[in-house]
């Protein structure tokens, strides 16, 4: 079968067995192209996806899922599922009232170049790198693309579709001058192949890793800073933690109970938009079909809104953002579409440090407290001229941090976030920050 | 699954292609996950996973593609990609035909006799007796006041594969497992500390007659309380006895790894090119046994489709074979030893370990390794640790730790760490008990995560730097 005859297949027996379901089929397509001495060495070409159900019986939920689209495999998905609900607890899970959602394609035929010109374009990134005499190594050369498809529909009306992706070219070199040696990595992101450009990838990755040859240790002490969009990029995930509903129902989230309170600068405004036109995570709904809708988070420093699923808003009594996020093979989620920084007046700094990477946030933050301790690399600014340092770690509390952010930068860098999530960054320049170095 | 036509078109056209060596690789599992919270179900999921990996050898250079459509139009597709691409991205002249690939393949089929079968199949207990069975475990964990949550977890995996090659091999094997895990946490006025015990098996349901949940729930539990008691570990170089069972996980991850032609062949162990020397005590023989009945890490045949084999790495203290898969082999020229595995068709195989132990030694009683030790600890339960691939330096986490003091068992100490190189520590076992124990885990490599046994029996290493707390 295909996903749109599995689904209507799966519906059809739900609805005979007296069950509530949701349908939900997703693929992906991947084709990553890795080179390593100037030809491809490594080539992932996959394709995977299945499609998951979500019953609803008595208000208790159940899940089940399958790759293979037969229907004994069907049958069994719908008879696990079923039989899973009623493992649970009493509960009292509902699925949202659907609609027709229609089929959209918002990918278009970005991706359909020919194998042959992605091949050479992964080529000329690593050999153009390898031409500057500066780079020792290359670890990684990566041309990489993945496509999605989307196919929703539920007992109680749900019926839609979408299509989206992107590409993108990503390096890895090691660059050396005198005993300075440093690795850095770095990507450029879009929706059609052809607006990516290996010259310009190359280029922006030697500036961004080759800045920080003949770094010296930077001296201890508190300096005025702008993080770069780069850097800013891993500040937005980590407070999207705090802003999940998720968090919020589970009690794991610092920013519950302060909606319409101040919680950072005023200069700070930031939005989650999956209507956003030629997006990256853009989508028409969310996978329990709840139309695409601009969310305001955070506005001029005010806590507007959490992310939500229906699940997470009626736990909390908050309005559902239509944020919910699954795969055919997990349980159901939150997560953001586009979240973007709106745009600032743009940073000055003449003298102070601009932190330009951060190391180990991973493991260097916690979520919960906002507290965060990592290692970065930066330059330091002394009278409008910057030089390399390094060495030095930056704690911070990410909650004290946005009350101290002075100037939102023009610029803007697209990321991947968690959950399928899109982050659009721009630098931040804080008042004052602790440094500690040599 | 798959028919021998679509099968033969396939390796066909990757021949035709110019690849050397083509192998298609195919999988269906079944997977059910459940897991309560202090006895109620906090997830219950159920899952189809189905798939397809093409591997194309041109020389020893290896492209691999996966896809979960099986259709022969897709198939053909993920073949002419791969194909495509070596000509497109190499330039060196690959992609000749090559007439050996045109002839048609004669294959020759094999299947799974069902060497480690499931005696209660899934089939026959409804999930309300699962359910029963982890509250069994939760209860059986509620021998102290101090026992504040008690998580438990039942897999149950079933998965058919079929792996097809140039060569002319038809393998299917079909492989049934599943685990039952207690994690425990316990806590009093100053700390909290949790445990995790979790037996698996290459059986179906009959696990339970041979580790009753109950059981598994009050050994987290005791392990936790343990821990609650226990003093701080001091930090020193003494004497060690490592407890049985999981206490292999060291020697799995600080010598297997190294012994695997994954690192062997690249050159990036410091065990390459070590066949025929003493690498070890002469107490000591390891074993990489992917025949053991029943064994968590057992199969019939490899996901190379080469049937499983007792390879013997260490003999007396002399490194006597390496972990070969067929990549392995055609780069080092060691024969391969059935070691082919894979997480599942998104991942190409490579050399991994399959139940991975230490033989029994002479010292019949393990009480016997205490004596003379006039300060030192007994490691009895082993939990994490991280290792450095290339030199083998790790450091592992004791999860039950006791101090041994005049030749005697003393007090608990907790928060321990066993720090060392892995082919220095296996040259300074003095003594191997005979009381051989194995236990499962989940071994994350290149190839993805796939189930393992280690084991050893109870030994003694003369000096070990043990870190303690600060």
């Amino acid at each position: 079968m295909t996903f749109e005859t599995a689904k209507d297949f799966l519906l059809r027996r739900a609805r005979e067995r007296g069950v509530e379901a949701e349908v939900l089929g997703t693929s992906e397509r991947e084709l990553t192209l890795s080179a390593d001495g100037g030809r491809v060495e490594e080539i992932t070409h996959a394709r995977r996806g299945g499609v998951g159900v979500r019953v609803v019986d008595d208000g208790r939920v159940g899940y089940a899922s399958s790759e293979a689209l037969d229907a004994t495999s069907l049958e069994w998905v719908l008879d696990e599922a079923i039989e899973n609900a009623g493992l649970q607890p009493a509960g009292e899970a509902a699925l949202v009232s659907g609609r027709p959602l229609g089929r959209h394609d918002l990918l278009g035929e970005g991706l359909s170049a020919e194998i042959e010109a992605k091949s050479q374009a992964i080529v000329s990134l690593e050999n153009s790198l390898r031409d500057d005499s500066r780079v020792d190594a290359v670890f990684v050369a990566r041309y990489s693309e993945s496509e999605s498809e989307a196919v929703l529909g539920s007992t109680t009306g749900a019926d839609g579709g979408y299509r989206n992706g992107y590409g993108y070219l990503m390096a890895m070199p090691v660059m050396k001058q005198g005993d300075s040696i440093k690795q850095g990595a770095d990507f450029d992101i879009a929706k059609e192949f052809h607006e990516l450009d290996p010259t310009r990838t190359s280029q922006s990755i030697l500036d961004r890793v080759g800045r920080h040859l003949g770094a010296t240790p930077l001296a201890t002490g508190r300096y005025r800073a702008v993080f770069e969009p780069e850097v800013t990029t891993v500040i937005v995930q980590l407070l999207l933690m705090s802003l999940s509903g998720k968090a919020v129902a589970e009690g794991k989230s610092r920013l519950a109970g302060r909606l319409g309170e101040r919680i950072a600068s005023e200069l700070l405004g930031l939005v989650d938009d999956p209507t956003l036109e030629r997006g990256l995570a853009s989508r028409p709904f969310d996978v329990e079909g709840t139309p695409a809708q601009r969310t305001e988070l955070i506005e001029r420093g005010v806590l507007r809104s959490f992310l939500h699923n229906s699940d997470t808003a009626r736990r909390t009594g908050q309005a559902n953002t239509g944020n919910a996020s699954r795969s055919y093979a997990s349980t159901l989620g939150v997560s953001g579409s586009n979240v973007l920084i709106e745009a600032g007046a743009g940073t000055a700094l003449a003298d102070g440090l601009i932190v330009t990477d951060l190391m180990g946030v991973h493991a260097g933050a916690n979520p919960i407290s906002g507290d965060v301790s990592v290692q970065g690399l930066g330059l330091r600014v002394e009278g409008g001229e910057g030089r390399p340092v390094e060495n030095f770690a930056v704690s911070f509390n990410l909650f004290r941090l946005l009350e101290q952010i002075e100037a939102v930068g023009t610029d803007l860098v697209w990321r991947p976030g968690l959950g399928g999530s899109i982050i659009g960054a721009r630098s931040l320049q804080l008042d004052a920050l602790s440094f500690a170095g040599a | 699954m798959l028919t021998p036509a679509t099968a033969e078109t396939v390796l066909r056209r990757a021949r035709q292609g110019g690849a050397d060596f083509a192998e298609l690789y195919l999988e269906r599992w079944r997977r059910r996950t459940l897991r309560t919270i202090d006895g109620e179900v906090e997830d219950a999921v159920s899952a189809i996973e189905q798939g397809a990996g093409l591997r194309l050898f041109f020389g020893t250079d290896v492209v691999y593609a996966y896809t979960n459509d099986l259709s022969d139009s897709a198939l053909g597709e993920l073949t002419d990609t791969l194909v495509r691409l070596r000509g497109s991205g190499d330039g060196s002249g690959n992609g000749s035909v090559d007439a050996r690939g045109a002839g048609g393949l004669d294959l020759r089929r094999q299947s799974a006799r069902g060497l480690h079968a499931p005696s209660v199949a899934f089939e026959q207990q409804p999930k309300r007796w699962r359910l029963e069975r982890l509250r069994e475990l939760d209860a059986g964990a509620r021998i102290d006041p101090a026992v504040k949550q008690v998580e438990g977890r039942l897999l149950e995996w079933e998965q058919d594969v079929v792996v097809v090659n140039s060569e002319g091999d038809w393998v299917e094997d079909r492989r049934v497992r599943t685990r039952c895990a207690a994690s425990v946490i316990a806590s009093d006025a100053d700390q909290t500390q949790t445990a995790f015990v979790g037996p698996g098996l290459s059986v179906g349901l009959e696990f339970f007659d041979r580790y009753p949940a109950a059981t598994i729930g009050a050994t987290a539990a005791q392990r936790a309380l343990t821990n609650l008691r226990a003093k701080p570990a001091p930090a020193g170089t003494m004497p060690v006895v490592i407890g049985s069972g999981f206490g292999g996980v060291i020697f799995h991850e600080a010598l297997g790894h190294l012994v695997e032609t994954t690192m062997v062949a690249r050159r990036a162990s410091v065990l390459s090119d070590k066949l025929g020397e003493r690498i070890a005590s002469n107490v000591v023989s390891y074993v990489d046994d992917g025949t053991t009945p029943n064994g968590w890490g057992s199969s019939e045949y490899d996901d190379e489709g080469m049937p499983t084999q007792r390879t013997v790495l260490i003999d007396k203290g002399v490194l006597t074979s390496y972990m070969v898969d067929r990549w392995g082999a055609l780069k080092t020229g060691y024969a391969r030893t059935g070691s082919g595995r894979r997480e599942n068709y998104t991942y190409a195989p490579t050399s991994r370990m399959r139940n991975t132990f230490i033989l029994p030694g002479e010292v019949a009683d393990p009480q016997e390794l205490f004596q003379g030790i006039g300060f030192g600890l007994y490691a009895k339960a082993m939990g994490g640790g991280q290792v450095k691939p290339g030199s083998g330096e790790y450091n592992f986490a004791v999860t039950e730790g006791y101090i041994i003091r005049d030749g005697e068992l003393a007090e608990p100490v907790r928060s321990a760490l066993l720090v060392g190189k892995g082919p220095d520590t296996i040259q300074k076992v003095d003594a191997v008990a005979g009381d051989l124990a194995t236990e499962p885990g989940m071994c994350g490599s290149m190839s993805g995560s796939v189930p393992v046994e280690v084991g050893q029996p109870h030994l003694r290493v003369s000096e070990l730097v043990v870190g303690g707390e600060a």
